[in-house]
């Protein structure tokens, strides 16, 4: 075999190609199609012919029809929302009861008797240890409950249907109506999200879909939302409306989250990813009774234990990095004394502090942990009673004392407002980002992934923070 | 933090965000017209006066230099001392006042033009770049690629021999396919023919072509044309243009004792209940859309009919060989098909 | 993990066949290699899944498996090592799955390629099992999600769709585990020669398309004599599929 004579098939086939015309590929589908209907008709016999099934086809008409199509489907996702949260909690305060309260002093009590040095100790124990407990504790049984659910949903065939309903709003925005679902995900965790956006086949949706799954507020933003919006934004109105006053704070910005979804998803669709390629086609399978127990075991093992382990892997030296930077000193003061003070100037200009700036920075790899580690910082910056200890995160079983010592920072119902905020605008965790590069294997996304709601979190709580100060 | 003041603070991030807008917004933007004024160089200028030369040569017209510069957007005085260049080099010469092209001059226009149209169908095929755009990156695109370059584009995109206009891409060699046909403005009352080349330039009328959703390919009637508008039916629906639009549709007339008279309709407009055979897909599909629509069992011959429509009636579910398929209505609208 | 796999479903009865081991990802000096292909929801993962014993997450949605999965299985003292390519509706377009399934089946040289088709939706699912033919004859036909096809009144006749294809059609219904022993012997039948496949050529391919493949594979044919799939190969250069053209210069097709 001559290169000279491989060359010439090559130049042959290009000439081929010529004379063909641009039809090639076309008459190509139409001739395999041709034969495969033959080959069909030889073989299939059937009774039931053109329509599908019945019972789907009985299904499709309620869930997708003009009434109850939109009704049913909140109605579901709402449910299930409502269960992860409410089904959540008692879990979740066995687990910090049990991983914080009793295990650690245990550890604590194990590492003095076998004569640990105390910065070993701290180190391990307050700073690793505890990072990696705390997101256990918040983040493992909402996962467990939600990824299963939605997983009987999407394997009984339901979820397609949801895309089918949304896709014209999505479509307004530039966007696939698969991303109903993605960012559905990104309510449970944004990682996880971002995986699920492999069922979007064109590629410029599904950018977008990655890109902008941030905005859903995930289960790590969850608590911080509604402890802060208890505090603060409670006690603004009288007693008896509080609870209502918090609840409907927490659901306005998971709202903000879904209104910047869709803007954020109709820029990029006009601006940086306008050359994408970009496809639409939705196929509806037919229904499946989910099988159960077997759908449970793999989403526990494919969704829930992969995320638990790769935010476990980020937390820990985030846990360590706390620890370091709260106990060594540079001078008189500590390196996180120290980055306070410094972060304290630009954190004023956003109408949050210092200490909100570095505990966002430390806690980059898991959101779990920015209450416990502000908590931390607050009580060391202020010098005030109460806490476990230079760089020990901790939490207050009672708002009224987490309360204090936040007011006794500085916090205002400003700081409260921008925090919640920040909290929905803010790049995302590091397992996240990490998800991000690994599916779109490009560094150019990931950075405009991660950089995007940071830069927005900055304008908008600049933005807020200066009219409020000159209206208040 | 003496100097803090939430007014002042606001005016400066405003005024750095409308620096930031004046520098860097699509098109106009400092930075762009600094970029691009570092491009139109005498090359970008040789290049630009023999396409137009070709063009004018291609519509039979003669060329002199006033209707040179009338077309181009350059300065005059670039202009001529450009020409001046182009004879030198035997690109081009005069027969009297008219600018005629040489053998190398056609040959390389041909070149330039190959780039223009191919990366036209580069866009068209491989990206998901709006139409209104192609025009514009086709014309900064065709000084950047090197022959080379051009070639591999061209087997990437299988040789194509029309760009998604219709205009014939010229081959390496420099071999070009022929459009036939006529202006649709100059066809009489009830001629039938088929669109085969829509004009993409000026800017404003090919917008007006976009925005009536008139396709490529299609088959169309002429039902009434004098000076004020011309109308014609096309896939089931109707159009109205004015002639100075239809001036910029090409159209192939066909014989219409040999076509059948059945009536060619678009997918968009099958009604729930109804069945129907596919006929074929608009070229006016592209890249992957098209492929994927074939893919999916969108090809000739295929009964379908609505299985579902979502409630917001867009997009629409279709059963096509037993798999319930949701298409958006634009792309319902490039799949055609004929009633049962 | 061989032994602990092995004992799990030795008390399930329909894997007693007679020398099956499930090897998990357990894959080391492989005798075959298989690969799995087949449209998206035709449920080609749970197919997978259950000749491996491996649990990989399947979905009732389209696009779930887009890396390729690896698994194994051990029958008649021959290992055989599975790679789950991603489910796809053709081989002839761009995109990356696509590309990953198709370059698979093309270079990657399975010795076995398991086509994996929804019953009740067999002409769509023919469109690719046709394309694959044009590329490999050592195939087999599991004709999967039997159960739904005959809760629709969809009948198959298995020996004329064999025939008609060239190719073993073995029906299963995975997710109940049925028909999946005699997957396993076919796979192993094929692999080892035991049944011959005959080649598929798409028919219906319009007269000038025709002749320029004709002539096209002729003269690869010429070039490359062992070449079993010069048809496809026309296919590709037609297209202009650079990866083909590259393939060539670089002597990998011979």
């Amino acid at each position: 075999m001559s290169q000279k004579s491989i060359e010439k098939i090559i130049a042959l086939s290009s000439d081929l190609r010529w004379q063909i015309g641009d039809d090639f590929h076309d008459n190509l589908a139409e001739g395999i199609y041709a034969d495969a209907s033959e080959i069909a008709k030889n073989s299939v016999i059937s009774n039931n012919k053109k329509k599908r099934f019945r019972l789907d086809t009985k299904i499709d008409k309620i869930v997708t029809s003009k009434t109850w199509g939109f009704p049913i489907m909140f109605l579901i996702l709402g449910v299930i929302l409502w269960i992860t949260i409410e089904g959540a909690n008692y879990p979740s305060s066995m687990l910090a009861n049990l991983l914080l309260n009793n295990f650690h002093p245990i550890l604590k009590t194990l590492a003095a008797s076998i004569g640990m040095p105390w910065w070993l100790d701290g180190f391990l124990i307050d700073g690793v240890y505890l990072a990696v407990a705390w997101v256990i504790a918040v983040m493992l049984p909402p996962m467990a409950i939600f990824f299963p659910l939605f997983t009987l949903l999407e394997d009984f065939g339901y979820l397609p249907r949801v895309a089918f309903n949304l896709d014209y709003l999505f479509k307004k925005s530039g966007a696939h109506g698969k991303q109903a679902l993605t960012m559905s995900m990104g309510f449970g965790c944004n990682a996880a999200g971002v995986v699920a956006t492999r069922i979007i086949d064109s590629p410029r949706e599904r950018l977008i879909a990655i890109i902008t799954n941030n905005f859903s507020l995930c289960n790590g933003r969850w608590p911080t939302q509604i402890l802060i919006a208890t505090i603060f934004i409670g006690a603004v109105v009288p007693a008896s409306f509080s609870g209502i006053a918090s609840l409907s704070a927490v659901i306005g910005i998971a709202i903000l989250g879904i209104f910047f979804t869709f803007f954020v998803s109709w820029a990029l669709s006009k601006t940086v990813l306008k050359g994408e390629v970009s496809t639409f086609n939705l196929e509806l399978p037919p229904y499946r009774p989910p099988r159960f127990w077997k759908t449970v075991y793999t989403s526990l093992i494919d969704r829930t234990i992969i995320v638990l382990w790769r935010a476990i892997f980020f937390a820990a030296p985030a846990g360590a990095v706390i620890w370091l930077i709260s106990n060594i000193y540079i001078g008189d003061l500590s390196i996180a004394s120290w980055t306070i003070n410094s972060l304290d100037g630009f954190g004023f200009l956003l109408g949050l502090n210092g200490v909100i700036l570095l505990a966002y920075i430390v806690a980059i790899p898991a959101n779990e942990i920015v209450i416990p580690t502000i908590l931390m910082l607050t009580v060391m910056a202020t010098g005030i009673a109460g806490g476990e200890g230079v760089g020990v995160m901790f939490e207050l079983d009672s708002a009224s004392e987490t309360a204090t010592i936040l007011k006794a920072g500085g916090w205002t119902l400003l700081t409260a407002v921008n925090l919640m905020l920040f909290s929905l605008l803010h790049n995302p965790c590091s397992t996240t980002i990490y998800t991000i590069y690994k599916e779109t294997k490009s560094v150019k996304w990931t950075v405009v992934a991660s950089l995007l709601p940071v830069i927005m979190g900055f304008v908008i709580t600049f933005l807020i923070a200066q009219i409020w100060r000159i209206v208040v | 933090m003496n100097t803090y003041n939430p007014v002042n603070a606001l005016i400066i991030f405003v005024s750095i965000s409308v620096l930031i807008y004046l520098i860097f917004r699509p098109a106009k933007g400092w930075f762009w017209l600094i970029k691009n004024s570092f491009i139109f160089n005498e090359k970008t200028a040789i290049e630009d006066i023999l396409k137009q030369l070709y063009h004018f040569e291609n519509s039979g017209k003669d060329a002199n230099i006033s209707s040179l510069t009338g077309v181009l957007k350059f300065k005059d005085s670039l202009v001529i001392e450009v020409v001046k260049l182009m004879t030198i080099s035997k690109l081009i010469y005069f027969e009297g006042d008219v600018l005629k092209l040489t053998k190398s001059g056609r040959d390389y226009s041909l070149r330039i033009v190959r780039v223009h149209r191919l990366w036209e169908k580069y866009l068209a095929e491989k990206t998901g770049i709006d139409k209104l755009e192609w025009h514009d990156r086709a014309e900064f695109m065709e000084h950047k690629l090197s022959l080379e370059e051009t070639n591999s584009l061209a087997s990437q995109l299988g040789n194509p021999v029309y760009d998604p206009h219709g205009d014939p891409i010229p081959t390496n060699s420099g071999k070009i396919a022929k459009v036939k046909g006529v202006a649709l403005s100059s066809l009489a009352v009830n001629s039938i023919g088929k669109i085969t080349h829509i004009e993409d330039e000026p800017d404003i009328i090919y917008k007006q072509i976009i925005a009536e959703n008139i396709h490529i390919g299609s088959q169309i009637r002429v039902v009434e044309n004098n000076t004020k508008r011309i109308v014609f039916y096309s896939e089931g629906e109707e159009f109205k243009l004015a002639p100075i639009v239809a001036a910029n549709l090409t159209v192939a007339i066909l014989d219409p004792t040999v076509l059948d008279k059945e009536i060619t309709l678009r997918l968009s407009s099958l009604q729930e209940n109804e069945t129907a055979k596919i006929v074929g897909i608009s070229k006016e599909s592209r890249g992957e859309s098209r492929r994927r629509l074939l893919d999916l069992g969108f090809v000739k011959g295929t009964q379908i009919s609505i299985d579902l429509m979502s409630p917001l009636r867009n997009p629409t579910a279709y059963l096509v060989k037993g798999t319930s398929i949701a298409l958006r209505k634009d792309q319902a609208s490039k799949i055609l098909i004929k009633k049962d | 993990m061989e032994n602990k796999v092995n004992s799990v479903c030795g008390s399930c009865s329909q894997y007693n066949i007679k020398g099956l081991k499930k090897l998990g990802v357990n894959i080391s000096n492989f005798d075959f290699v298989v690969a799995i292909a087949g449209n998206p929801n035709t449920g080609k993962s749970t197919v997978f899944n259950a000749l491996t014993g491996l649990r990989q997450h399947t979905g009732n949605w389209p696009g779930k498996t887009v890396v390729r999965a690896e698994g194994a299985f051990e029958y008649d003292g021959q290992k055989f090592k599975l790679v789950d390519l991603p489910g796809t509706y053709s081989l002839l377009s761009t995109s990356q799955d696509e590309e990953v399934a198709r370059n698979f089946i093309l270079f990657g040289k399975p010795d076995v390629t398991v086509i994996v088709v929804d019953a009740s939706r067999l002409e769509r699912n023919l469109n690719l099992v046709l394309q694959i033919l044009e590329i490999t004859n050592k195939a087999v036909l599991c004709l999967n999600l039997m159960d739904e096809a005959n809760r629709n009144n969809i009948k198959i006749e298995i020996r004329t769709l064999a025939r008609d294809l060239g190719i073993p059609v073995v029906p299963t219904s995975a997710r109940f585990k049925e028909g999946i022993p005699e997957l396993i012997q076919t796979i192993n039948d094929v692999a080892t020669g035991k049944i011959i496949c005959k080649s598929y050529r798409i028919k219906n391919v319009n007269g000038n398309i025709d002749k320029a493949i004709k002539k096209l594979s002729d003269e690869i044919e010429k070039e490359i004599p062992t070449i079993s799939n010069s048809r496809w190969i026309a296919f590709r250069l037609l297209e202009g599929d650079n990866r083909i053209i590259n393939a060539l210069r670089t002597g990998e097709l011979v």
